[in-house]
């Protein structure tokens, strides 16, 4: 394979490479996936191309709505009547219907029916795991949604959709990518444990091992490498940063690894996967950092260690608990 | 939203076959993309829109005689391209392409930090913006084709009737002017794909 003598300057001037950066398709995904699968001391020099070629934005000017929909009339009552030599533009009413109506058809045209999905949801303080026809392995969190494709096994391309939080343990197969779709972005694997949290308007991806890869329009393709952590916030900002995998997924074992964690964090998991209200008499508390191990399946007893490690006294209220 | 260059030569097959949702398609994909180049090749929102709906016509009554196109993007880059120099042409006589596109503009952009711990980091980045704005405004078209429209060298050469050679050497200079302002310190630590990462991230700003 020529790639795998590539420097990070011949990928910028690799013609195939950069239309995968600036232009991805399901082919050239594929193929640079299946690359970085079979050269992972690559990912390094792709990921540096793929920001190289990044700072060339140059600046770029809008076209207004309104103009492009006046040229569009323009044009088609130009095409309608092709015989009139000088043209004028009037905004004639059955003009605009018959532009609503081209609209609408374009826009029909444009929609892409949903494939058929299987759904599995998980109720508070559930923790689910499913085993998917094509041997993949995903833990639900508590009050969380994942839809598969009918027929996963047998598709060109394995998707599934999610809400909430759930760990992917992708099984290996060969050529076939495994998409999850999330509401900021979509994780593009072919096989590798990962784990994605959609809570709170954001997408965050943890890679525990292999490669995987975030595709967007609205963002630039992201490829993550073990060990990495990537949030991706509903205005397309993306962050990349290294992390201990194993604190964000203990919560399969029920268990809240703490590494300096502060304690308003905690109480948004508890809230996110328990539906438990805890409330602070002294909200200062609530910036006061943890390290440790929590066990949170049982309520109870969580709710008693956590007032001792806090040095608080537990109340219950109307909808939760206060400590104070 | 991107199309494969199957789906290329397919909507532009149904389209020269006489589709006329294929053309309205066509239209919908690529009109706000081709105004956006020809306004930084002439920054005169009037001329750019008279010589799309020139094209657009063009494109409509020719249909049946068009060549076949796996890229669309490039057809309609080089059409237009052409169309915005032969109108500027005939209102100024005898004026070589040089001096042609003389309202050109292609800026590089600036970007907003994302990375609050990479501050350090502006000063360089705001150096490689201004040394990439010096470069000629050609040499920046080429760079816009290459990397931000993903043309091939060749589709670059063709829009902009220069040859291959001149392609390759002006993405040589922009890689080179490039590797001069990144610390080549940061490539020899572990942190370099999260520093350099987030240095280059600087200059990433989503266009919407």
């Amino acid at each position: 394979m020529q790639y795998s003598h590539y420097d990070v300057e011949e990928f910028c001037k690799d013609a195939y490479f950069i239309s995968w950066a600036t232009s991805p398709t399901p082919d050239s995904d594929l193929f640079w996936m299946s690359f970085l699968e079979a050269y992972p001391h690559k990912a390094e020099e792709i990921q540096l191309a793929l920001e190289y070629i990044k700072v060339f934005r140059f600046s770029e000017n809008e076209p207004d709505e309104q103009d492009l929909l006046r040229l569009k009339h323009r044009i088609w009552e130009d095409i309608e009547k092709p015989s009139r030599p000088f043209y004028q533009w009037r905004p004639i009413p059955y003009l605009a219907a018959a532009s609503v109506i081209l609209f609408l058809l374009v826009g029909f045209w444009f929609y892409q029916k949903q494939p058929s999905t299987l759904t599995y949801t998980t109720p508070y303080g559930l923790i689910q795991e499913i085993k998917l026809a094509d041997g993949t392995v995903v833990t639900l969190n508590a009050r969380s949604e994942l839809k598969v494709i009918e027929n996963i096994a047998e598709n060109k391309v394995r998707e599934v959709w999610l809400q909430g939080e759930a760990y992917f343990k992708v099984s290996k197969s060969k050529d076939v990518k495994f998409i999850v779709h999330t509401p900021e972005t979509q994780v593009e694997v072919l096989g590798t444990e990962f784990n994605v949290n959609t809570r709170r308007e954001k997408t965050q991806v943890v890679l525990a091992e292999g490669n995987v890869q975030l595709i967007s329009a609205t963002h630039r393709n992201i490829v993550m490498r073990p060990g990495q952590m990537a949030i991706v916030k509903d205005d397309n900002q993306v962050q990349l940063k290294t992390v201990q995998p194993q604190l964000y997924d203990s919560w399969k074992e029920s268990i809240l690894i703490m590494d300096d964690k502060p304690v308003s964090e905690i109480v948004e998991i508890m809230n996110d996967t328990y539906g438990l209200k805890l409330y602070f008499a002294d909200s200062s508390l609530l910036n006061k950092k943890l390290s440790g191990k929590l066990l949170v399946k049982d309520q109870n007893h969580f709710l008693e260690n956590f007032s001792i490690i806090l040095n608080a006294n537990l109340e219950k209220t109307q909808d939760g608990y206060l400590f104070r | 939203m991107y199309l494969t260059p199957e789906e290329h030569l397919s909507l532009w097959n149904d389209f020269r076959s006489g589709n006329t949702k294929a053309y309205a398609k066509i239209y919908e994909l690529f009109a706000a993309d081709l105004y956006r180049y020809g306004y930084n090749l002439v920054r005169n929102k009037q001329l750019v829109e008279d010589c799309l709906h020139e094209l657009f016509l063009h494109l409509h009554h020719q249909k049946h005689k068009l060549s076949p196109t796996n890229n669309i993007r490039f057809y309609l880059y080089r059409a237009l391209r052409n169309r915005l120099l032969d109108s500027i042409q005939k209102q100024n006589k005898f004026t070589s392409e040089e001096t042609t596109f003389n309202q050109a503009e292609f800026t590089v952009q600036s970007f907003e930090s994302q990375w609050i711990e990479e501050q350090v980091l502006v000063h360089q980045k705001q150096m490689v913006v201004t040394a990439l704005n010096k470069l000629p405004k050609r040499q920046k078209e080429i760079l816009y084709l290459v990397y931000m429209k993903g043309l091939s060298h060749q589709e670059v050469a063709e829009v902009m009737n220069i040859s291959m050679k001149s392609v390759y050497n002006t993405l040589n200079i922009a890689l080179k002017t490039l590797r001069d302002y990144v610390n080549i310190s940061f490539l020899k630590e572990g942190v370099l794909g999260v520093s350099l990462g987030s240095l280059v991230n600087l200059f990433f700003l989503p266009l919407n």
